[in-house]
């Protein structure tokens, strides 16, 4: 019987007591960066919320006691200046969200999407009824997981189908599961405002928004973290759409299993 | 029962909205203002410490930070059942779940929009000071026996 050695002879130190190295290096490097991000996160939360109170708080003040010497002009000014400091707030609120997504552990686990959409669709519609909405879900939609992120992701992408179609009398927000590249992705599409397909690639980045405030509320943060939950998974996420022709966006959870007996069909990629 | 306020605040800006916003609501309980988190605990625990009726924390303050402050009143017996409302900048996970795991009776984020922050001190100041029933002062041994 012939014997393989498990690993090359020649030279075994030379080779792997640097990789050994390289890896603890970069272990310590990635720990070092992740504990900064912590601390960062920590230091937006308390240490810059405090100036925009002021500047609020203080704006308020003048307008309240000095009000008979203010004029007009003097008060849009002011109005303007708290109008400004809240929209930071919420720029600054919305960025611990997005870390809170890179800072939080992950447990995978069989995640029944069908399940979490149709919760989201009930609470989407008890807070603001549209009766010419329909949600058209998908059965047995199963993707591998972090729950409370996944819940966090179609709240993201069911949130924003619900939006972009509110200028239409009637809508329909379509779940399913496609393939794409021989992998399961999993899709949310709506018929709503739709975007030019040059924008595809910026639609993730975080603040970045294509529509007007006054058209459609919203600072830009949910696709941003849309796309970070993804990456934690490992997965890939990209949008199809066109305007005023709606809008489809597709993630795929490496490991996913497709468990439904919706029609598979084969998504173009871009 | 006391029905003076201590405020823990080290920004003198949030210092001067608190205490404006607490006027707005027509609260007129004495406030008695501690800087940072040492001064605070000799006024609560000190040589010539004083009864409060309700503590608004902040969090991160100089010397000691608002946690300290707060475990320590949780161990003496003078402050152990006085109110205590953490009302800071953050709402992190981790000083949320420290605040309860130590005995706060709140947690409030100080809202950027100063309507709402008022709106905030006012429903603090209406439920602790005046809804809100608490236990007669009580000497130390009647603490310790009603300890489980």
């Amino acid at each position: 019987m012939q014997t393989y050695p498990t690993r090359p002879q020649a030279a075994p130190l030379a080779l792997n007591v640097p990789l050994e190295q390289q890896l603890r290096e970069r272990t310590a490097e990635l720990e070092a960066a992740r504990a900064e991000l912590v601390d960062f996160a920590y230091s937006i939360s308390h240490d810059l919320r405090a100036p925009l109170r002021s500047i609020v708080g203080f704006a308020k003040v003048i307008e309240e006691d000095y009000a008979d010497r203010v004029d007009a002009e003097g008060r849009d000014a002011l109005h303007r200046v708290r109008a400004a400091a809240r929209k930071m707030a919420e720029q600054l609120d919305d960025m611990l969200k997005l870390s809170r997504v890179s800072r939080s552990e992950l447990t995978r686990e069989p995640v029944d999407l069908g399940d979490l959409a149709r919760e989201i669709a009930t609470e989407l519609e008890a807070a603001a009824p549209r009766p010419g909405v329909v949600f058209d879900i998908a059965p047995g939609l199963v993707g591998w997981g972090d729950r409370r992120l996944l819940a966090l992701l179609l709240q993201n992408l069911l949130g924003n189908a619900w939006k972009f179609t509110s200028a239409h009398a009637s809508a329909r927000i379509e779940i399913g599961v496609t393939s794409a590249a021989g992998e399961p992705a999993y899709f949310v599409r709506d018929d709503g405002a739709g975007f030019d397909m040059a924008d595809a690639r910026r639609l993730f980045n975080p603040f970045q928004r294509l529509h007007g405030t006054a058209e459609f509320p919203g600072t830009g943060i949910g696709l941003a973290i849309v796309r970070r939950i993804v990456q934690r998974h490992g997965g890939r996420v990209w949008a199809e759409g066109a305007l005023e022709k709606g809008a489809t966006f597709y993630f795929t959870l490496p490991g996913a299993r497709i468990e439904t007996q919706a029609p598979v069909r084969e998504a173009a990629l871009t | 029962m006391t029905d003076t306020i201590l405020l823990v605040e080290d920004n003198a800006d949030d210092e001067k909205l608190t205490l404006r916003a607490l006027q707005m609501n027509n609260t007129l309980n004495p406030v008695i203002i501690a800087r940072d988190g040492a001064e605070a605990l000799e006024l609560l625990l000190g040589t010539e410490a004083q009864p409060f009726g309700l503590v608004l924390l902040d969090l991160r303050l100089p010397k000691v930070h608002g946690l300290t402050v707060l475990q320590r009143m949780r161990a003496d017996p003078r402050t152990r059942l006085t109110p205590v409302v953490i009302l800071t900048s953050s709402k992190e996970e981790a000083d949320l779940v420290s605040g309860y795991a130590m005995g706060v009776n709140s947690y409030i984020r100080k809202p950027v929009d100063f309507h709402r922050f008022t709106e905030a001190v006012a429903k603090v100041g209406m439920y602790w000071l005046m809804l809100n029933e608490v236990p007669p002062p009580m000497s130390a041994p009647a603490l310790a026996a009603a300890q489980p």
